[in-house]
């Protein structure tokens, strides 16, 4: 086991159960230092359990575990950053004092400490609000305020449960752009989301989580090859129906119709570039593209995987409601 | 464990807690300010005393040989020395109670003596066969004109009737007659007490002389001056324990060691469930265990309880020095004390510990707090019982239960009658090893319970999660 060396963390047959409900079901999984991984899944698939069991908050009920080359975080917690998903902050204490606070107890040394507060809090623009009490912050701020007490002590793991939960657009942009940077400067880092989207334009390398098991475990394009759905989005200039006429096309094996759009489904005998050609030969097209997948469409495609034809179809729109319910009162809460 | 981090955690909890305008005012400066008020609340109900009262008294003699003696011990110069004495007696018992508090204290009783008004009377004598229902209604009358009189001597206070036989038997077959007042309303009672002495006095001083006998040799045989009493104790002497100091030392030490854990113990589960609600326990416990901060915050705690014991034992302390009487306790008393403060204290932050972790809220921690708060009333309950009888069997055996034991056994350490070491060393012996047992409870609960959001737990979910975690 050489390559345990460089895994920030490693689980083997890690299993948690509360009383009669299995959190998590035996996830084993390897994470190499200096990589970025998303957990993704929906709300309640286990994410939060099995960081917790990382963190040593939680203990697994059977399995192994290491992280950064330790039995357990309990003997690397100063090494390692964690922004909880139910995180806060003393009301009553001053922004500055608390992330002193935070730094002296993650083994920081008192001296050189308050300039690097200030530093921090100036480049996530909250350096006037540094002797205002933490309850006066609004979310977006407090959050900033968290994730700096997360890697305040330039930690060499970090651990983000659903980071950008809360934000506005402009603060999201910003902590990616952090968390981007911490990612660039050799750190490990993880964050779980149930906004796939979020997963998609910021991880190299997702683990799907569902029902406490580990679903998908890849890099990104990989997932993309793997999951290729073969077909090609077309918008046509005209209003009038073409999908027949985009059906006669030869090695189209389906079309349908979607908010004005043609999903257009290629045999897998033909190649992309050429159904393309015909298409365009065929009829007036105003854009034409090949369909990549999102992970949500991987997520779906595993979580419905195995389910009988009759049912797959609905399963799949309940599973999509679902998703886009998540991510919808995400977006909400972050207006 | 990591100390560091432990330290840091009581920390920022003694900071937050003790450090605070709120805990400042409501622990020290209040009862500061309570103890600066009881000397001027002396001095204010001296300032308020009614004018003193001057005017005429009447006497009515029919025995013809009282009035002299009353007329010249009613006199103002008589009257206005007596009071002085008795001022002079005041001040001196103060001041020796004081001992060597200082000039300052002595000065004060000064002032409040100097604000006592003599009153001065008139004696006058009236005719021997007077109606004294024409003196009552000249009172009457001067009650109900209420005008201004010219000279204010000419007030009229009493009307003294004095009995043929008051002084001297008429005849064998009766005893000897007295006296009858009439007084004006509202007189202050100190007035009607000098009135009253006076003429009984006089009575008395014709009555020795006519059975001839010596005034002075009778005050001498009568006065049986004692000297201090002193109890016999295993060690020496020491002045006599009097009935309230008997209660006061064990009671003062029962009430400030109450106050003591429930401040820090009430503070423990505030700030638990502040965290708790805060969200920031998470934040915590990413950079610290749920041991650390467990113990931190017990230990943080702590030391808001001893800040209070340390400031109250000194007022205590400073107290009793004042009134010279630092014999009551004994330094071993106080390092007990403190070892019943801690022991006590541990028990009672690890359930409020364990029920400020398994709570949402301060609503949902009332019900789960009853027992305890049942469990703090019981040494109330025990306190006269104990006190009166430290060494019997119920004080003996209500020692040795845990939690309630260090309360009792203060009470005993501190009363006049303590216990014998043996049964002190093995209450704390016994206490220890409930602390161990509240803390590894609490410990359980206090892990899993963080994390735990939603419905609160009952005692079985409790059980479980001790099972759990």
């Amino acid at each position: 086991m050489g390559a345990g060396v460089s895994n920030a963390i490693m689980m083997n047959g890690v299993r948690k159960t509360f009383g009669p409900k299995v959190a998590v079901e035996g996830i084993d999984l390897q994470i190499p230092q200096g990589s970025m991984y998303g957990f993704i899944g929906p709300n309640g698939a286990g994410k939060t359990t099995t960081i917790r069991m990382i963190m040593s908050i939680l203990f697994p009920d059977a399995g192994e575990l290491s992280v950064l080359g330790k039995k357990s975080a309990v003997e690397s917690k100063d090494r390692i950053g964690y922004l909880p998903e139910e995180r806060g902050v003393y009301k009553k204490m001053k922004v500055a004092n608390f992330l002193m606070h935070m730094g002296r107890l993650k083994g920081l040394d008192a001296r050189g400490l308050k300039p690097k507060v200030m530093e921090w809090l100036e480049r996530v623009e909250l350096a006037d609000v540094s002797k205002k009490k933490c309850e006066e912050l609004s979310k977006g701020m407090q959050q900033k305020v968290q994730f700096i007490a997360s890697v305040l002590h330039e930690p060499d793991l970090i651990i983000l449960d659903e980071p950008f939960s809360g934000l506005d657009p402009v603060n999201m942009r910003l902590l990616r752009d952090l968390i981007n940077e911490q990612h660039t400067n050799g750190k490990t880092v993880i964050f779980s989301t149930h906004v796939m989207q979020q997963a998609e334009s910021i991880c190299d390398h997702i683990i799907m989580i569902h029902h406490g098991k580990k679903v998908l475990d890849d890099t990104l394009s990989d997932i993309r090859t793997r999951f290729d759905p073969h077909a090609i989005h077309v918008d046509t200039i005209s209003d009038a129906d073409q999908t027949t006429a985009i059906a006669a096309i030869q090695g189209i094996s389906a079309v349908h119709k979607h908010e004005g759009i043609y999903e257009v489904k290629v045999a897998d005998s033909i190649d992309q570039q050429q159904a393309m050609q015909s298409i365009l030969a065929a009829i007036p097209v105003s854009s034409i593209e090949i369909k990549r997948p999102t992970l949500e469409d991987v997520f779906i495609e595993i979580v419905t995987e195995g389910t009988n034809a009759q049912h797959h179809d609905q399963d799949q729109q309940q599973l999509r409601a679902q998703l886009l319910a998540g991510s919808k009162g995400e977006e909400e809460a972050s207006s | 464990m990591n100390f560091s981090k432990i330290a840091r955690v009581a920390g920022r909890e003694f900071a937050s807690t003790a450090m605070t305008k709120g805990f400042i005012i409501g622990a020290l400066v209040v009862p500061a300010l309570m103890a600066a008020l009881i000397p001027l609340i002396a001095i204010l109900s001296a300032a308020a005393q009614p004018p003193a009262d001057k005017g005429t008294i009447y006497v009515l003699d029919h025995s013809a040989e009282v009035f002299d003696d009353i007329s010249s011990r009613l006199s103002p110069e008589e009257v206005r020395q007596r009071w002085e004495d008795r001022a002079k007696r005041a001040s001196d018992f103060a001041k020796g109670m004081i001992g060597k508090a200082g000039d300052s204290a002595s000065d004060s009783i000064d002032n409040a003596m100097s604000f006592i008004k003599t009153p001065e009377f008139r004696i006058v004598p009236t005719a021997p066969d007077a109606d004294i229902e024409e003196i009552k209604a000249q009172i009457r009358e001067q009650l109900s004109t209420k005008a201004a009189l010219e000279d204010p001597m000419q007030k009229v206070l009493a009307v003294i009737e004095i009995d043929a036989d008051a002084a001297q038997k008429l005849n064998d077959e009766e005893g000897l007659g007295s006296y009858q007042a009439f007084f004006r309303p509202k007189l202050n009672e100190e007035t009607v007490g000098e009135i009253e002495s006076g003429i009984r006095w006089s009575i008395r001083e014709r009555r020795y002389d006519n059975a001839g006998l010596d005034r002075d040799m009778i005050t001498e045989l009568a006065n049986v001056n004692a000297r201090e009493s002193k109890e016999i104790t295993e060690e020496g002497e020491r002045k006599e324990s009097s009935g309230i100091a008997t209660f006061l030392i064990p009671v003062a030490s029962l009430v400030l060691l109450i106050i003591a854990t429930m401040t820090g113990g009430q503070y423990l589960l505030t700030t638990t469930i502040e965290e708790k609600s805060n969200r920031v326990v998470e934040v915590l416990l990413s950079a610290c265990s749920p041991m650390e901060l467990m113990t931190g915050k017990i230990v943080g705690q702590m030391g808001v309880g001893l800040s209070l014991l340390v400031v109250y034992n000194s007022v205590g302390i400073a107290a009793l020095i004042a009134f010279n009487r630092l014999d009551m306790i004994s330094g071993q008393t106080i390092i007990l004390f403190f070892v019943f403060f801690l022991l006590a204290y541990f028990m009672l932050a690890s359930m409020m510990a364990a029920i400020g972790s398994a709570v949402n809220d301060m609503r949902e921690a009332q019900s789960l707090m009853t027992p305890v708060m049942l469990t703090m009333m019981i040494p109330y309950f025990f306190f006269m019982p104990v006190v009166r009888a430290p060494n019997s069997m119920l004080s003996t055996v209500s020692s040795f239960i845990p939690p309630i034991s260090p309360f009792i056994m203060i009470m005993r350490v501190s009363s006049t009658d303590p216990p014998p070491a043996w049964q002190i060393a093995a209450v704390i012996l016994v206490t220890v090893i409930a602390v161990f047992f509240f803390l590894w409870f609490a410990a359980k609960v206090f892990r899993v319970g963080l994390l735990m959001y939603g419905k609160p737990p009952n005692l079985r979910t409790l059980i479980k999660w001790i099972r759990m975690a």
